[in-house]
């Protein structure tokens, strides 16, 4: 690798250094570039014990920007886990709207810290984020161990070394926290994918908490069938709605579907007063939790927006209408 | 109130959730108050779908906007007449005019840096090594503190082999200075963006490690209930992110360097007002500040 890239460059420089440092495998992660790029690497990290990923240990690809460490790597997880989503970038946040940035001097091992400390929080607000239910991450967690990385040739099995009971993680653990605070993930994506899921997941989690507790656990078990077996759920819109929402093929998690339902339940009762039958949304909503959400909302309240200004319309000029218009 | 009206209302609030949430929110809140709510809503759902998009929309303009501010400015600029400045401002002016004439009794060139966000710590870093191009004894003693300086920050917690490219690219720089160089070497340094960087990222954090060192101080000029290390992290390191009095104080304190600034702004008065850091000190570097922005003033 030495003689292919030139070593004048800062981030061949300062990568070369970072594989070096990173060599070993420690108990808690693990980095190391392609053997054909410097600029993409492998990673394994392990969930943070005392949390829903404890025993888990996840995969991913780093993939570093030319002008590092000026500029901020690029995360992707490639292991299903329930907190962040899979194959979809998540980079550091350089939004106006967050203060935090990232700092030159922070490196590919802050990185991986910062991506166990951040397992444990809470995914809303963040965009990428997944809010899965404890039970479906311990799930996760226990078949991660299976996973295998066809392009590194990487088992998760012997990824790390095995976590010794007498060593003190909380130390780790405990940096690993100070950094998720400060650091800001984001997915690096032109649509707001999450965010109609996610808005739709903060109200009515309440409740449905009580038949969340109950049913989760053979939620938890019928799911794994249930993201193989259901790969078209383009199925969602029916009725009169013009726009079927296009499928990015991203299966919702038991308690995301439900709560969607919800919310599309109360926006039905919310249109009620408008006495429109052509908005009878009778199905279950798209299940692509993202760009249709927001495609389908929009539609709706357009929709039962033009309805109010008709029927205002009406009231105030007592218009006869030809319904054959 | 309608029933229907307040559950729009809700959704859109649901939906937007996320970094538009205070602008949304403000949109709701009008809502409630007033009888017309439908186009109202309809700005709050615009901004809402779009969050992300319109976030990469600022960010991609950003860009635009750096990279036609770097094309039209090099990183540190060559020596000129002072009286480029009276160009940059209509005649009629009479604020800057005046101030620019009041400057005029002091100094007689100025060198522009790249107005980036990093321009304190470049013009900061050029005006200095040129100063000690022809002070070889200055020079000496100012290459010993920076050269112990990656220690201070080693020791204070921060990574060595992260830190150590900067560092040594910083102490190149000075050694390129101890073997006398043309006054364009040192500048064409200057104008290597991957040196340049490399040398604000060291002096930024060098400001950073001083104010956490001196944090009891420093702690009580920090707004907004922040902690020194969570300033330093928001602030100081990050590059692109503008310098105040606090950052001038603790650089000049961390390098052992005296530093003058020029204040020329709207204010009345007719005449400049300058602020030496550390106060006492017997300045080498004279700085020009307009808001914003800093540039290197010479007699």
């Amino acid at each position: 690798m030495e003689n292919k890239y030139n070593l004048k460059s800062p981030a061949v420089k300062r990568l070369m250094k970072e594989a070096a440092e990173l060599r070993d495998p420690t108990e808690h992660y693990h980095a190391q570039p392609l053997e054909d790029n410097l600029f993409e690497w492998h990673f394994s990290v392990r969930g943070p014990p005392d949390s829903d990923f404890d025993g888990g240990v996840y995969h991913g690809r780093i993939v570093l920007p030319p002008e590092y460490p000026m500029k901020p790597p690029s995360i992707i997880l490639l292991t299903p886990n329930g907190r962040f989503e899979v194959g979809k970038k998540i980079c550091l946040s350089i939004s106006g709207h967050h203060p935090e940035t990232w700092q030159p001097s922070w490196s590919i091992r802050t990185a991986l810290i910062a991506i166990i400390g951040f397992m444990p929080t809470k995914g809303e607000g963040a965009i990428g984020s997944l809010d899965y239910t404890p039970e479906e991450r311990k799930a996760l967690a226990k078949k991660s161990q299976d996973f295998c990385c066809e392009t590194c040739g990487c088992s998760m099995r012997s990824a790390l070394l095995t976590l010794n009971p007498n060593s003190h993680p909380s130390a780790e653990d405990h940096k690993a926290k100070k950094l998720a605070q400060q650091i800001n993930f984001k997915a690096e994506s032109s649509l707001s994918r999450q965010e109609s899921s996610r808005g739709a997941e903060s109200k009515p989690s309440t409740i449905t908490e009580g038949d969340t507790s109950t049913s989760a656990s053979q939620e938890a078990a019928a799911w794994p069938q249930a993201e193989v077996a259901d790969p078209t759920p383009a199925t969602g819109v029916e009725g009169s709605l013009p726009h079927t929402a296009p499928s990015t093929g991203h299966p919702l998690s038991p308690r995301q579907r439900r709560t969607q339902q919800h919310n599309h339940q109360a926006r039905r009762d919310s249109r009620e007063p408008t006495n429109r039958p052509a908005f009878a949304l009778t199905a279950r909503p798209p299940q692509d939790q993202s760009y249709a959400g927001s495609v389908v909302l929009i539609v709706v309240l357009t929709l039962a927006l033009a309805a109010l200004i008709f029927r205002r319309i009406y009231l105030a000029n007592e218009y006869k209408f030809d319904y054959e218009l | 109130m309608n029933p229907a009206i307040s559950n729009l209302g809700e959704i859109v609030a649901f939906h937007a959730y996320g970094n538009c949430a205070g602008l949304v929110k403000l949109h709701v809140l009008e809502q409630t108050n007033k009888p017309e709510i439908f186009t109202l809503t309809i700005k709050a759902i615009v901004p809402g779908v779009n969050c992300l998009a319109y976030d990469e929309a600022i960010i991609a303009q950003q860009d635009r906007i750096q990279q036609e501010i770097a094309n039209s400015n090099p990183l540190v600029s060559d020596r000129q007449d002072l009286s480029v400045l009276q160009r940059e401002y209509a005649e009629d002016d009479t604020v800057y005019q005046l101030k620019i004439k009041d400057l005029y009794k002091k100094y007689s060139y100025i060198r522009k840096t790249r107005p980036d966000g990093n321009c304190f710590y470049r013009a900061f870093g050029f005006a200095h090594l040129e100063s000690l191009l022809d002070d070889s004894k200055e020079l000496q003693k100012f290459k010993a503190v920076a050269a112990k300086s990656k220690l201070d920050l080693v020791n204070e917690g921060f990574t060595e082999f992260t830190i150590e490219d900067f560092h040594n690219t910083f102490m190149d720089l000075i050694e390129l200075c101890e073997k006398q160089p043309s006054l364009q070497e040192l500048l064409s340094s200057f104008n290597d963006q991957n040196v340049s960087d490399y040398v604000v990222v060291y002096l930024r954090l060098l400001t950073s490690g001083y104010l956490q060192r001196e944090h009891s101080f420093f702690q009580h000029f920090i707004e907004g209930g922040r902690s020194v290390k969570e300033f330093c992290q928001q602030e100081v390191e990050p590059m692109s992110k503008e310098s105040d009095h606090i950052h001038i104080i603790a650089l000049a304190q961390a390098l052992n360097v005296s530093i003058l600034v020029e204040y020329m702004d709207r204010g009345e008065g007719g005449t400049v007002n300058h602020h030496v850091f550390p106060e006492g000190g017997d300045p080498r570097i004279f700085l020009l500040y307009r808001p914003g922005h800093y540039d290197i003033l010479y007699k």
